[in-house]
């Protein structure tokens, strides 16, 4: 249990550290380790996960290391690299605060109390929560899930909606995806539920894909953004440009072939809307 | 450092239900867990000391398979593995009634019975050999002689270490979250999730476990005090942890 004791540090780290020594920006933090440090996860396909190469891949990743880091790079007049630790629902916004990562690029739904701890880029990614069954099975949606056992992740904002709209639902929370897919497959769970783009990530990852499906009407709007440190609106403005420019120059939606087309890992079109949305993001220069 | 603390959050809405609940089920969990860990440790105990090696070895086998393979894995291991081998209808029983909450209890209750087993083991070896052999001219069988005599002797000689095991199983427990149990760890991350609040979060977990380990720790210094049998161990008297 690795990760809790680097929490704990954390912890430590944080009471020990002190207020007068004025805080670096991140900027002059990434210029002086000449690395971009971006906190992401292992096992949500297609933003980001470890394929079968071995690699630490995805959507997220890739939007980082062609739209963001190219940007930071031309600010600082230097080669960034990009480097990747791990994090986890529980763990990014510590992350974050104890200056241990300087970006979240994963999965992680822009809110509203969310905000009163870090700052968020603009949306890179629009989904909502949908439900992961066997096929033939009898739940179809938010509307049928009374009464029973739906698996969710811990710290996801998913589990937060059903526990308030159903109540009488029961709610098991597992720490990660393969662990709550392995529920949903030994039936100790009968569905899953999660961001729908999530779902399908997982179903064509599954050993027998034809098995499965992702059922249900969105019940939650999940606006996926990048998370940062409060207050530091230089590098705000930087991942904001680098991702303004990715969608206005076409690059965004290379990017998003390349994982979601239909010879991408996820096969998953844009809609209209969501296409529209994203360019009404993109202020001029 | 650019964070807010708000410490209100753990006391506004629904977290300090939420951490009750929680410290609830770790509770309820710890306290199932070590009854099961104590009576298989001095089960397996017991037979580790004795003379007969078809009953030495199959306890030897137990303690050394459970407590060298992680934790975690046998959380995985009651959760994941055992019920595909139980009856279809038995497995959806099963699933009904919170199945991971007693796959938790399993897991922590068979890991820290090996391990139990093993601080008896040494409580009943630093008992004279000679105890054991009046125990029999007595006049009792070998097992009353256990019974009777030996473990409950090796039982008080072993509070110390006991309580250091019963610290362990308690923090512990926290590993039955990676199955879906919602104990205090749970909660608090559960809190963070509502509140974006991890500190404050982590903060009341840390004092929750540490005023749960500390109140078991006197407890168990007061049964040391007040089991000790006079004359026969004397440090249970002047100790006063």
């Amino acid at each position: 249990m690795k990760r809790y004791r680097c929490l704990w540090l954390i912890v430590i780290f944080h009471f020990a550290s002190s207020d007068f020594i004025r805080a670096e920006t991140t900027l002059e933090k990434v210029d002086k380790n000449g690395a971009l440090i971006i906190g992401t996860r292992t096992g949500s396909p297609p933003f980001a996960y470890v394929n079968k190469n071995n690699d630490w891949v995805g959507f997220s990743i890739d939007l980082v290391e062609k739209a963001i880091v190219p940007v930071i790079s031309k600010k600082l007049n230097k080669q960034i690299k990009l480097e990747k630790k791990e994090s986890a629902p529980q763990t990014r916004i510590p992350l974050l605060t104890s200056n241990a990562v300087d970006l979240i690029a994963e999965t992680m739904t822009d809110t509203q109390s969310r905000r009163d701890s870090v700052d968020f880029s603009l949306t890179f990614f629009a989904t909502g929560a949908q439900f992961l069954v066997k096929k033939g099975a009898q739940i179809k949606g938010i509307q049928t899930i009374a009464g029973k056992r739906i698996a969710a992740q811990q710290g996801s904002t998913n589990a937060k909606i059903i526990r308030e709209r159903v109540p009488s639902a029961k709610l098991i929370e597992f720490p990660d995806q393969p662990a709550a897919f392995q529920a949903l497959a030994q039936g100790q769970v009968q569905a899953y539920t999660n961001d729908g783009i999530q779902l399908a990530g997982l179903r064509a990852k599954a050993p027998k894909p034809d098995e499965w499906v992702v059922v249900g009407e969105f019940f939650s709007y999940e606006p996926y953004g990048m998370a940062m440190r409060k207050n530091d609106s230089d590098f705000r403005q930087v991942v904001n440009v680098g991702l303004m420019d990715a969608i206005a120059s076409g690059l965004y939606f290379e990017i998003y072939d390349k994982w979601f087309g239909p010879k991408g890992e996820v096969p998953y079109p844009l809609s209209p809307e969501t296409k529209r949305f994203l360019q009404m993001q993109v202020v001029p220069k | 450092m650019n964070y807010q603390f708000h410490w209100n959050v753990l006391w506004t809405g629904q977290t300090g239900g939420w951490l009750l609940q929680g410290l609830l089920t770790t509770l309820h969990l710890s306290i199932l867990g070590w009854l099961l860990a104590v009576m298989l440790g001095i089960t397996s105990g017991a037979l580790r000391t004795t003379a007969i090696s078809l009953l030495r070895w199959p306890a030897g086998v137990y303690v050394e398979f459970f407590r060298n393979v992680p934790l975690l894995v046998w959380m995985f291991f009651w959760y994941f593995g055992v019920p595909p081998l139980l009856p279809q209808g038995l497995q959806e029983w099963l699933f009904e009634h919170g199945v991971e909450f007693w796959a938790g209890v399993f897991a922590l209750g068979v890991y820290h019975g090996a391990r139990f087993s093993e601080v008896i083991r040494a409580g009943i070896q630093s008992i004279p050999k000679t105890q054991f052999e009046a125990a029999l001219s007595t006049g009792l069988t070998v097992l009353q002689a256990y019974r009777m005599i030996i473990v409950p002797i090796a039982l008080r000689l072993i509070v110390p270490p006991a309580t250091n095991e019963t610290l362990n199983l308690l923090k512990n427990s926290s590993v039955a979250l990676t199955i879906g149990v919602a104990e205090l760890t749970f909660q608090t991350r559960q809190i963070e999730t509502y509140t974006a609040k991890a500190f404050e979060a982590l903060a009341a977990g840390t004092i929750i476990y540490l005023v749960l380990c500390l109140t078991i720790a006197r407890l168990m210094a007061r049964v040391e005090r007040r089991v000790a049998i006079p004359g026969l161990i004397a440090r249970g008297n002047t100790d006063t942890a």
